[in-house]
């Protein structure tokens, strides 16, 4: 294998880990008293014993909830083959309850090879659900409900989450809901007679710490030697790796990453970029791959807005900000005109522009977000008398003056005037 | 074409084409048309064109070199996975064409949707699954999509569906090519989802579930042979979402600077000095206004024109006398130019003549009767009289109108006799200052018709009746009240005045004037009314 072939081998095998949810939480599986052993211990025991259950996982988007409940639901199924039927739902989706319970519908005909009518009424759908739970009770086959955002299910009546946890109150059925949310507090917006018929089991998933982080780098990116890469490279790729994790400044910059965003999916971005940036001719992981990967997966949007602002952009915001530093209670577009204007007669600048160019200038601040309105719809008034605020701070303003190349010292003055 | 199989219609026909006569020539001949489209293929979800090298593709993005090279990194190699990435930057940046001339140099078949020509969600489903079903609306079945398409849950499960079967027929192709000579161009059997102009499903009515739809995805779908990118115009932040959504990978488009602008501008006409020394010119000063591309371009090209005008021949060397006579032509189009908006040259004054005469009077107050003065649309009297009337209603505060309006109409010239102090005045002054600020007040129906009555009430009937306009005016103030409404709703519909919401102690509806001054001395003039006359503080 020629070396760019061997470069782009590894990178399509590395990003095919990295996009993969389950090799990255499959490390997580092999401690004893974890989420995963938690998990599957609820759900075994509801398939071994007969019994129902219900469940609710909860965590920051992205720390690997229903990663680590599709390895539970994976092992389980080679476990105890042909026991196990699930079914997943999403609250995006189906948070109507008629939407819900036709697609629990479809899913059941799906897969027990049913025909399904897509003209069957909310009642049609409810009566086969039940039917369908009393017969796969009867035949000692479990039903796993997953729920993801299952905090979107509990908006309005929470038809289906009664309908659900009630059907499991009864003898003959056997069956299991996992609510899986982002929301810390889901379980308190479940109604009274919904929450009597929950068992409040919650398992939280959090950020892992910074060792775990960076055993996780390890696991995804070190290469073994049955990936089909030549022997040579793989060891060379290696060794280069165990280095690097030794490194301090490797494990800072994993420590920067983690101070912003200590989620997995985080770690996962970083990692995305760092592999995307491998050099095609050598193909071993450096210090500075990480360290421009760290540099494109932290963003500063406003900062970036800023320095493509034109210099007319800059006066207005620079002439909003100073009526902000008066206490003007409200500000638009025809005030900060008036101040303008003063700018221009105190110190004579060579910029000044018709109204219609600065309107056009301010709706370009507009859709860049530094600018916005303070008045929801507007009440069909025009955008010169709307109020609006800045969404940009001093420093931030500075800073962009600062770095702007051919910032017109007024401004700087202007800027310096209001400091102290 | 006459109406046949209308049971099978679900759309009321209207009652013209159901009296359709039958068609005379038999219906069993198809439309000619229809033998020539051909079914839609794999092939047909590329950019069609020349195969484009990497080097041909970073030469005609003269300064997006980088962020090429970043979007080719994180797309990957052939048939590896991706993480959904958003691509976001300024307007007119350059993202959409960079990302499709991307798919066109890898030859990677995409599927491409704006969610500004599909501007609901219903629309936008519907498009994409007839691009992935490769469906051609025809005429036959009445341009109808592929599948009908409403709920999100629909959307997922019919997607699912459609992606699984392309991707097989991408995995055919690829294992065919070994066996047959390559027919296919597409590279491999990954399919890209490109979404343009997310940014305005932010103000959708449904955008709390559009929104952390289609950001999701990518985990909602959960296929490794589909890609996914986002083209915006403003950063993920701006995108609110109560729960969030997964993040994509961002990738940034800046703006272009002054170097930049000019190898854009360069870009075809490398050999041209005229057009160099042009730039210089003109460049510096424009760019301090804006840096997009699309606003640039609209002022620059009359600008060249008017350039080149003293130029006998377009070829001749540009020596420094010949540069400087340029310049001193061109310098007070520039300063024109600036001044107003970038719009398209239709708003720009062409007549030169006009212009010159412009400049040569500007000490003098605005000329009355200049081309760009009048309004560009018809309007009848009554509508125009409506109008500012609408206009002194919303300007003026409610307490002046008996000062203004006396009972025979027009205008109060009562001198006050009472001597104000300058402290007062000045409170006054400010407090009218602040008022002005705050743009247009809201009146109430019944002021805007005492208004309107006093105005049309002192229209001068002194012109002879051969006048036609007299007549007109005439003929409205007698037929006043039953065409009012129907003047003022169309005034509302056309956004002159607008309705808002009613009292909620009066229970009336009010109306507020959304016409700026210039236009309404535009109208006033058109009338010969002195309209600075009843303005509050003009």
């Amino acid at each position: 294998m020629g070396a760019a072939n061997v470069a782009e081998e590894a990178k399509r095998l590395l990003r095919t880990r990295i996009t993969d949810p389950s090799f990255v939480f499959s490390f997580f599986s092999q401690n004893s008293n974890s989420n995963y052993s938690n998990l599957k211990y609820i759900i075994s025991s509801s398939v071994t014993e007969t019994c129902n259950n219900s469940a609710l996982l909860m965590g920051p988007r992205g720390c690997g909830k229903i990663a680590i409940l599709e390895l539970v639901l994976e092992e389980l199924m080679k476990e105890h083959p042909g026991m196990i039927s699930v079914i997943k739902l999403n609250g995006l989706l189906h948070g109507d309850s008629k939407c819900a319970m036709k697609e629990i519908a479809r899913q059941l005909c799906l897969e027990h090879e049913l025909v399904f009518s897509k003209m069957a009424s909310y009642d049609d759908n409810s009566t086969f659900l039940m039917s369908m739970l009393r017969e796969c009770g009867l035949a000692h086959k479990t039903l796993v409900f997953v729920l993801d955002e299952f905090d979107l299910f509990t908006q309005g009546k929470q038809q289906l989450l009664y309908n659900l946890l009630d059907a499991l109150q009864t003898l003959t059925s056997q069956a299991v809901v996992v609510g899986v949310s982002c929301r810390m507090d889901a379980d308190q917006l479940l109604e009274k007679r919904v929450a009597s018929r929950f068992s409040h089991r919650k398992l939280l998933f959090l950020h892992p710490s910074s060792e775990d982080l960076q055993r996780l780098t390890k696991h995804i990116l070190q290469l073994s030697t049955d990936s089909g890469l030549p022997n040579d490279y793989v060891a060379t790729f290696n060794t280069r790796l165990y280095k690097l994790l030794a490194d301090e400044k490797f494990k800072g910059i994993i420590d920067t990453l983690a101070y912003v965003d200590a989620t997995i999916s985080h770690l996962l971005k970083f990692l995305f970029c760092a592999v995307s940036l491998l050099d095609s001719k050598s193909g071993i992981l450096s210090l500075d791959i990480f360290k421009s990967a760290l540099q494109r997966v932290q963003r500063q949007p406003k900062m970036e807005s800023l320095k493509d602002c034109s210099i007319l952009e800059l006066y207005i915001l620079v002439c909003i900000k100073r009526m902000e530093a008066k206490e003007q209670d409200t500000c638009n577009f025809n005030s900060m005109m008036k101040e303008y204007k003063s700018i221009h007669d105190t110190f004579q600048t060579s910029d000044y522009y018709a109204r219609n160019v600065c309107l056009r200038a301010f709706e370009h601040l507009l859709d860049q977000h530094l600018l916005s309105f303070e008045d929801g719809k507007g009440h069909g008034q025009s955008t010169e008398f709307r109020p609006v605020k800045l969404l940009v701070t001093w420093p931030e303003l500075h800073l962009a003056l600062k770095s702007h190349r051919s910032c017109p010292t007024v401004l700087h003055k202007l800027m310096m005037d209001r400091e102290g | 074409m006459c109406e046949e199989g209308t049971p099978k219609s679900s759309r009321r026909s209207a009652r013209l084409s159901s009296g359709a006569s039958p068609d005379p020539k038999p219906p069993a001949t198809a439309p000619p048309n229809a033998s020539k489209l051909q079914p839609l293929s794999v092939d047909d979800l590329m950019l069609h064109g020349e195969p484009l090298s990497l080097d041909g593709l970073i030469a005609s993005f003269p300064a997006r070199r980088s962020q090429i090279l970043e979007l080719i990194s994180l797309l990957g190699p052939l048939d590896s996975p991706m993480m959904p990435l958003f691509v976001y930057g300024g307007a007119s940046t350059g993202k959409t064409s960079v990302v499709l001339q991307i798919f066109r140099h890898l030859n990677r078949p995409f599927i491409y949707c704006s969610l500004i020509t599909c501007y609901s969600p219903r629309i936008l489903f519907e498009s994409v699954l007839n691009q992935l079903l490769l469906h051609r609306a025809c005429e036959s079945s009445r341009y109808a999509s592929a599948k009908r398409c409403e709920r999100p849950s629909d959307f997922v499960n019919l997607l699912r569906e459609a992606l699984g079967n392309l991707v097989n027929t991408l995995k055919g192709n690829v294992k065919s090519e070994s066996t047959k000579s390559k027919t296919s161009r597409v590279n491999g059997n990954m399919i890209y989802l490109i979404f343009d102009h997310v940014e305005v499903a932010r103000e959708w009515d449904m955008s709390s579930s559009v929104v952390p739809l289609l950001l999701n995805l990518h985990q909602i779908l959960n296929m490794t042979e589909v890609g996914l990118i986002f083209i915006s115009r403003a950063s993920l932040d701006t995108f609110h979402s109560d729960t969030g959504f997964a993040e994509p990978f961002q990738v940034y488009f800046p703006a272009y600077n002054e170097e930049e602008l000019r190898s854009i501008f360069m870009k075809d006409r490398a050999k041209s000095k005229l057009y160099n020394a042009f730039l210089d010119l003109v460049l510096p000063p424009f760019y301090r206004i804006t840096r997009r591309v699309d606003e640039l371009s609209v002022v620059f090209t009359p600008l060249f024109k008017k350039y080149c005008e003293p130029l006998d021949d377009v070829g001749t060397a540009l020596s420094e006398e010949v540069k400087r006579k340029l310049f001193s032509h061109l310098q007070p189009y520039i300063t024109m130019y600036m001044q107003t908006t970038f719009f398209s040259s239709e708003h720009l004054p062409n007549d030169t003549s006009a212009m010159k005469n412009e400049i040569v009077k500007k000490k003098k107050i605005a000329a009355k009767k200049e081309a760009s003065e009048e309004i560009g649309f018809h309007m009848s009297t009554s509508a125009r009289y409506l109008l500012i009337s609408a206009f002194l209603a919303s300007r003026n505060p409610a307490t002046l109108d008996a000062s203004l309006f006396d009972s025979t109409g027009g205008l109060d010239n009562r001198k006050r006799k009472r001597k104000v102090s300058e402290k007062s005045m000045e409170k006054k002054e400010t407090k009218e200052q602040e008022l002005l600020m705050k743009g247009p007040g809201t009146f109430p129906l019944e002021r805007l018709l005492a208004i309107y009555q006093c105005l049309t009430s002192v229209i001068d009937y002194a012109s002879d009746y051969e006048n036609a306009d007299s007549m007109d005016a005439e003929v409205c103030n007698n037929v006043l009240l039953p065409n009012i409404h129907l003047q003022l709703s169309s005034l509302c519909s056309a956004n002159f005045i607008s309705k808002g919401g009613s009292c909620p102690l009066e229970g009336s509806t009010r109306y507020r004037s959304t016409i700026s001054e210039d236009m309404a001395l535009k109208v006033a003039r058109s009338l010969d009314f002195p309209l600075f006359k009843y303005m509050y503080r003009s």
